[in-house]
């Protein structure tokens, strides 16, 4: 997988200068307490303005938990969170105009068409002294009366929510007959609707075809570029790594990792792999890499052998264990077959986490 | 504040377009009670607390309304946007705890406001009658959405999901079609029963509504006519009764209102 990182943190550094280090969110010692259980014990992480920061875990990890403490929903059992330096709780009408939430589930009014959804949530978004700066590319006429329903125009700003989640085309459907992935995109249009500083998005792409979750990506993206700080959930490490500055892995309430994708990435060591043609090979014939004995694997009449570097030196330690390797090679007069190095992945992580804590 | 008056009457807005689009609720809000007013009516009586006795039943009738437009309705929103997880999604965009209760409760007088008017034409065409004093009918009418509001709010709590609403109202449904002074003054139910008839807050509502619809004294079994200023003095401990019970509603709806299905 391939993903302009480079470019993207680029830009960020040229943008820090004038958000400064602020931190929009705040999570120090969170406890998390639903009568005995504790299902958040003890996290504590900061998103500096203008950063996607992703809690990435499986199932019952404690991050719809989290995310509801941010977002004011019930008060933190211990610790502290701070949202843009206010309390979610005690100053959550300041707090309200300047946040957009996408909930895990949420439910809507299923008898009012999309447009009419958008147009509710862009009226309070502007009662409330937040314009919707959005703009489409058409709007839709009304004024006239179909099987019994009022047909109402639909405005250019209303137009834009809907195109910047593909769902233009649904304007005039009422929202029980969606799907549930487009559910999830009109949430989305929901949530972004009011220009919020701070975003919260629970796995915003679960239950998405992979088209839609493009188009969600995109419109992450360009909110990031806007400026906008987004703290997002999600299972899928694809989407972690492809949007995420930085992430954090939570398992069973606590956060085990976290860092940029590549800091996060490099903490799973580099894989060196090769096969011996026979299977009289033991581990004392080979040598030692970097400090780390190999493992090996016999199968079809060979030997399948693995390093896994875990050196200080994340940029070169593959390079510097291959020159050993080869010396190695060419004293004993072997080929190594099918050699490969690669890079850990998100993935090795991942399942080491999970795995590592009892799955 | 401004805001939240903003978000309220958005919101009302919404609910009444949502009323016109279900026919279950339609038919449950705005008929049922004018069916039952002419079941109600349509028993021969003579004459009622010296008026004749379907004027005094139909002008009793908007305690049916709040039954049925206000509270059965509320109870029934309140609980089925809470189990689909709509109030939580609103508490979470602009609107204020405070916005979203009070759009219900703006959607709903304006419910049983639109009834009463109905109920109006009804005993002018009827009776030839036209309502002697109108800002008390209006002011019964908010007090009314207020109380029977607030209830509904606290009886959706102990409610577990839309079909259960059914069973939950009916305590409070046949408290209040038997022991409100509907058809008969609160005089004439046995002497404890009478005082706390008088105590609910359907009886307030249904002796301010007569007397704004007849300018004459129903607070007590008189029935003699009224100036203007008579009837609101007659109607102050009424509206003391009323004022108490916004009260406890609000005690009971912040001790019971759930703004989330309990989990598992
Ligand atoms: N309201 C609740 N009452 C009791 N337990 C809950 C409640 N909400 C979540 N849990 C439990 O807390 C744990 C974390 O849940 P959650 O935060 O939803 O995890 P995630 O979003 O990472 O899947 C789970 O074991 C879940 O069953
Ligand atoms: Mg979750």
């Amino acid at each position: 997988m391939i993903y302009p990182m480079r470019t993207r943190q680029l830009a960020d550094a040229t943008g820090a200068g004038t958000a400064g280090l602020e931190n929009v969110i705040e999570v120090g010692g969170l406890r998390q307490k639903y009568g005995d259980f504790e299902a958040v014990r003890g996290i504590s992480f900061a998103v500096p303005r203008g950063e996607v920061f992703a809690l990435l875990g499986t199932n019952g990890a404690g991050k719809t938990t989290t995310m509801e403490v941010l977002e004011g929903y019930a008060p933190a059992t211990d610790g502290t969170v701070r949202v843009l330096g206010l309390d979610p709780i005690r100053q959550h009408r300041e707090l309200r105009p300047r946040v957009g939430i996408m909930l895990q589930e949420g439910g809507f009014l299923g008898d009012l068409t999309v447009a009419e959804t958008v147009d509710l949530w862009k009226g309070m978004s502007e009662d409330a002294g937040r314009p919707v700066t959005l703009s489409g590319s058409t709007e839709l006429p009304g004024g006239f009366t179909l099987m019994g329903t009022r047909i109402r125009r639909v405005d250019r700003a209303t137009m834009g929510a809907l195109e910047l989640v593909g769902l233009e085309k649904k304007a005039r459907v009422k929202v029980k007959q969606l799907s549930g992935g487009q559910k999830r995109r009109l949430d989305l249009a929901l949530a972004v609707l009011g220009s919020p500083e701070v975003l919260f998005l629970d796995e915003p792409t679960t239950g998405m075809d992979p088209e839609a979750r493009r188009t969600t990506w995109k419109v992450v993206e360009n909110l990031r570029e806007a400026g906008t700080t987004v703290l997002l959930t999600t299972h899928y490490l694809e989407e972690a790594e492809r949007l995420a500055d930085r992430l954090a892995i939570m398992h069973e309430g606590l956060i085990h990792t976290h860092g940029t994708v590549d800091e996060v990435v490099a903490t799973s060591g580099d894989m060196i792999t090769f096969r011996l043609p026979g299977t009289s090979w033991t581990f004392g014939d080979l040598p030692a890499l970097d400090g780390v004995a190999p493992v090996l694997t016999y199968s079809g009449g060979g030997t399948e052998v693995g390093y896994t570097l875990t050196g200080a030196d994340t940029a070169t330690r593959a390079h510097a264990a291959l020159r050993p390797l080869m010396a190695w090679a060419d004293t004993r007069g072997e080929a190594l077959e099918r050699l490969a190095v690669r890079r850990g992945t998100l993935e090795d992580v991942f399942m080491r986490i999970v795995g590592e804590a009892g799955l | 504040m401004r805001t939240d008056v903003l978000h309220a009457v958005r919101l009302a807005r919404i609910d009444l377009t949502l009323v016109g689009r279900n026919t279950t609720v339609l038919f449950n809000v705005l008929l049922m009670p004018l069916l039952l007013a002419a079941v109600y009516t349509s028993f021969p009586t003579g004459d009622i607390a010296g008026i004749d006795g379907e004027l005094f039943v139909l002008t009793g009738v908007p305690g049916l309304m709040l039954a049925f437009a206000v509270f059965i309705n509320l109870v029934n929103a309140f609980t089925a946007r809470r189990e689909e997880l709509v109030l939580k999604r609103l508490r979470g965009g602009q609107p204020s705890a405070m916005a979203v209760m009070a759009g219900s409760g703006l959607s709903a007088l304006a419910l049983f406001l639109f009834q009463v008017l109905l109920l109006g034409v009804w005993v002018h065409r009827a009776e030839g009658v036209l309502p002697a004093n109108v800002p008390m009918i209006v002011i019964a009418a908010a007090l009314g959405v207020a109380v029977f509001g607030l209830l509904a709010a606290a009886f959706s709590g102990l409610t577990p999901n839309a079909e259960m609403a059914q069973i939950t109202v009916l305590p409070v449904l046949l408290v209040m079609m038997v022991a409100a002074p509907i058809a008969f003054p609160a005089e004439v139910l046995p002497g404890p029963l009478a005082v706390i008839s008088g105590l609910l807050p359907v009886t307030p509502i249904v002796e301010m509504m007569r007397t704004g619809f007849l300018g004459a004294d129903h607070f007590t079994d008189g029935g003699e006519q009224l100036n203007m200023i008579e009837q609101w003095v007659a109607a102050l401990p009424s509206i003391g009764i009323l004022l108490a019970w916004v009260v406890i509603g609000a005690v009971l709806a912040r001790w019971l209102f759930r703004w989330e299905p309990r989990h598992g």
